[in-house]
């Protein structure tokens, strides 16, 4: 089996939980939480949460990732990619949501 | 070289290795003229010299006459010489430049703006600017580096920052700090400045105080605060004594047995400390004539003459009166709670007055609360009995309660809210939340939540602020405006909920309104309190749309005190400012005399309040209607 990518492209931000400010935000919350738990059930899977302020090379590194960008501005983001397919753009997928987009991707390359 | 072991702390080592020397001490002991003194002493001796002055509200550009500014300028006729004023909006600026850089291979102008905008948290302000402090320590260009630090409270956060970054540091890589691509670099940055402030032979500390007891204090909790860090204070300079000849009569003789007093604790206090005794003089110099003469005394040992002619007649007394009607106005509840802020420089005697204040009108009536945001508060010392984070009754007062925000309780609470937000989370969870919450910004989020959160307290007729020195309380004040403008930029993330935008809004409501709020700006009759305040003034009214409600001028000779040349050159002095400040603010005035010793203790702040607010002792005539009868404070 290929080792799978699940790569989220996020935009700026001062910390992945949101707590820098006001409030904690619960979107990147749960957000924190799916990725953990896809993780702990696809023990073989990378999962990476790129954002523009802390990871950009691999903004760089994805040529469809960086035209995307160019074309509509970072409003575009956040942009969820497995394997390199985008399967979500400007917003965050939920635990059941992305573990059918992996599951999926999963069936393909088998 | 005649003087006096401070030579020795402030000489420079081998070439090529930096020097640092910090100046400390509470808000106007004169940190900024022995700063400023020594860089010009080391300057002409032929070492380069570099001036650093982290205090947000600045003067060095005031006492070298020239325009200084965020970036390191060499200053006018004097080789050798440069200095900078960390700018906090223009550290961060560079700050987010370096992150934003990188981004406009795939970005256009406009969106860059966006996400620049996205970055300019204010949060992003504080870590900058501390960034921008370490770059200094990391510079071997020059023979020596001094720092004309910010006043002692903020001054010893701003050090402690490094220990806990680092523990961020190494845990996460997502932390406000940075790009994580530099943080390695920032970690060790931050290691290697530390070491340097932990090593005697590399940096030493000064502080300057003035014999009164809130400055001992100040000093001492410094130096207990420093001690735990491994930094050790090397010398101290106490600054503005009294010439012993200048005391001829009963209220300057009586001040300067208090003053003896106060040296005597000081010696007790630090008995094997080298100390420096810097005597007041009877006018004010300024700009290099001042430097001079100042370095002639620390480096040395140089004294000039003090000459003291007697006077015969009646001195004058100020004719300032405020319509003790418009005073109360202004004082009082005409539309729900009252909110009074004292500001101003550090060591104008804000606290004293606000603490005055809101006795006089707990007596009057009012259900009264008094608040300090100030770390490096003194509240206890002047009523007298403790204060705590939560607001208690001052005993033997009616109506009378005090609170101060204590920075670690208020952390816990907020630590406690939002963890209790994520608790149906899992533990991997809970675990990045708090990691996220031990970084630098949550820690000025706590206090900030804190101070917000007394806009909705019920049951109070008024609540006093007393706040830090400017710089920092000017930020406390901006800080609704900007984090409301952060959060309707509307990004995806930072979305807060309606609850904490219309509570941000109502405070910012609440503060702009002249029925609900008063802005009052403390100072004394001298160039430099004067100008902070009028800038400090003008920012609220460009920033935050806040106008000055009155000011407040402490520390007036009185009439019946100091007969001979010395203070009446001292009065003239203060008229000259009296009428300057008029001119500029344009607000009615609270005067207040400068008293034998330092009032503490319910008695003496009575007799301050009565003097200040009804113009004679006990002879106060305003009946004042409660709003809160029945209502019982909240905690």
């Amino acid at each position: 089996m290929t080792k799978m990518n699940l790569i989220i492209y996020e935009g700026v931000m001062c910390c992945s939980t949101g707590v820098c400010g006001p409030e904690p935000d619960k979107v990147l919350i749960d957000l924190n939480q799916s990725l953990k738990k896809l993780q702990d059930e696809f023990k073989e899977m990378n999962v990476i949460r790129a954002s523009m302020t802390f990871n950009l090379k691999l903004f760089f590194e994805n040529e469809m990732i960086s035209r995307l960008i160019k074309e509509n501005g970072p409003g575009i983001l956040p942009i969820t990619t497995i394997n390199g397919k985008i399967v979500a753009r400007q917003k965050y997928l939920t635990y059941a949501e992305l573990k059918k987009e992996v599951e999926n991707s999963q069936s393909r390359i088998e | 070289m005649k003087n006096n072991g401070i030579y020795q702390l402030i000489e420079p080592g081998k070439k090529g290795e930096a020097k640092f020397v910090f100046f400390s001490g509470k808000g106007g002991v004169g940190k900024s003229t022995m700063s400023c003194t020594t860089a010009v002493w080391l300057a002409k001796k032929g070492y380069k010299t570099l001036l650093v002055t982290t205090d947000p509200a600045p003067n060095l550009s005031d006492i070298f006459t020239q325009e200084i500014g965020h970036k390191i300028t060499s200053i006018n006729n004097i080789e050798n010489l440069f200095a900078i004023e960390i700018n906090p909006d223009t550290a961060s600026e560079e700050y987010r430049e370096r992150i934003i850089a990188p981004m406009r291979e795939i970005l256009d102008e406009n969106n860059i703006q966006i996400i620049n905008e996205q970055l300019n948290s204010p949060c992003v302000e504080e870590v900058a600017a501390f960034d921008k402090f370490i770059e200094f320590m990391d510079d071997p260009q020059y023979d020596v580096v001094i720092f004309d630090t910010a006043p002692t409270g903020h001054t010893i956060r701003l050090l402690e920052l490094p220990g806990g970054w680092s523990t961020t540091l190494e845990k996460s890589a997502s932390t406000c700090i940075g790009p994580g691509a530099s943080l390695q670099g920032a970690k060790s940055r931050y290691e290697k400045a530390i070491s340097y402030l932990q090593n005697d032979a590399k940096t030493s500390f000064i502080f300057v105080l003035k014999p009164e007891s809130s400055s001992l204090l100040e000093t001492q909790r410094s130096s207990d605060e420093l001690s735990k860090l491994g930094i050790k204070i090397n010398f101290l300079i106490i600054n503005g004594i009294l010439p012993e000849e200048a005391c001829t009569d009963e209220f300057f003789k009586k001040k300067k047995e208090d003053e003896k007093k106060i040296v005597k604790k000081i010696n007790e206090t630090f008995p094997a400390m080298q100390k420096l005794f810097y005597l007041l003089r009877d006018s004010e110099v300024s700009g290099l004539e001042l430097l001079e003469a100042a370095g002639k005394f620390l480096y040395e040992a140089k004294i000039e003459d003090t000459k003291i002619e007697l006077l015969n007649g009646k001195v004058r007394e100020f004719q300032v009166m405020t319509d003790q009607k418009e005073l109360y106005y202004l004082l009082t509840p005409l539309n729900g709670t009252r909110y009074i802020f004292f500001t101003g420089k550090g060591g104008v005697g804000k606290s004293t007055i606000a603490c005055a204040a809101s006795l006089h009108l707990a007596e009057k009536g009012f259900r009264t609360l008094i608040l300090t945001t100030d770390p490096a508060s003194h509240l206890q010392n002047i009523f007298g009995q403790t204060v705590e984070h939560e607001p208690t009754r001052i005993t033997g007062v009616d109506n009378l309660y005090a609170a101060r925000i204590d920075q670690k309780k208020a952390l816990e609470e907020y630590k406690k809210r939002i963890l209790d937000i994520v608790k149906d989370n899992d533990g991997e969870t809970k675990k990045s939340v708090e990691e996220d919450l031990s970084s630098p910004c949550a820690q000025e989020m706590a206090a900030f939540e804190r101070f917000i959160n007394y806009f909705e307290l019920n049951g109070y007729d008024i609540i006093i602020f007393d706040t830090a020195p400017t710089g920092h309380t000017l930020r406390l004040l901006e800080l609704p405006s900007d984090w409301k403008g952060f959060i309707d930029l509307g990004d995806l993330t930072k979305k807060a909920s309606d609850e904490t935008k219309n509570k941000y809004a109502n405070v910012i409501e609440t503060m702009r309104n002249k029925e609900k709020s008063t802005f009052i700006f403390v100072m004394y009759p001298e160039y430099t309190p004067i100008i902070e305040a009028w800038r400090a003034s003008e920012e609220l009214k460009k920033q935050v749309k806040i106008e000055t409600t009155l000011v407040a001028v402490n520390y007036l000779l009185s009439q019946d005190s100091g007969n001979n040349k010395f203070f009446s050159n001292r009065r003239k002095q203060q008229e000259k400012y009296l009428s300057e400040i008029q001119q500029r603010f344009k607000t009615p005035m609270i005067i207040v005399p400068l008293l034998e010793c330092e009032p503490e203790g319910i008695d003496k702040l009575r007799e301050l309040g009565r003097t200040v607010f009804c113009g004679k002792k006990n002879r106060c005539k305003f009946t004042p209607i409660s709003l809160s009868d029945g209502i019982q404070p909240e905690r």
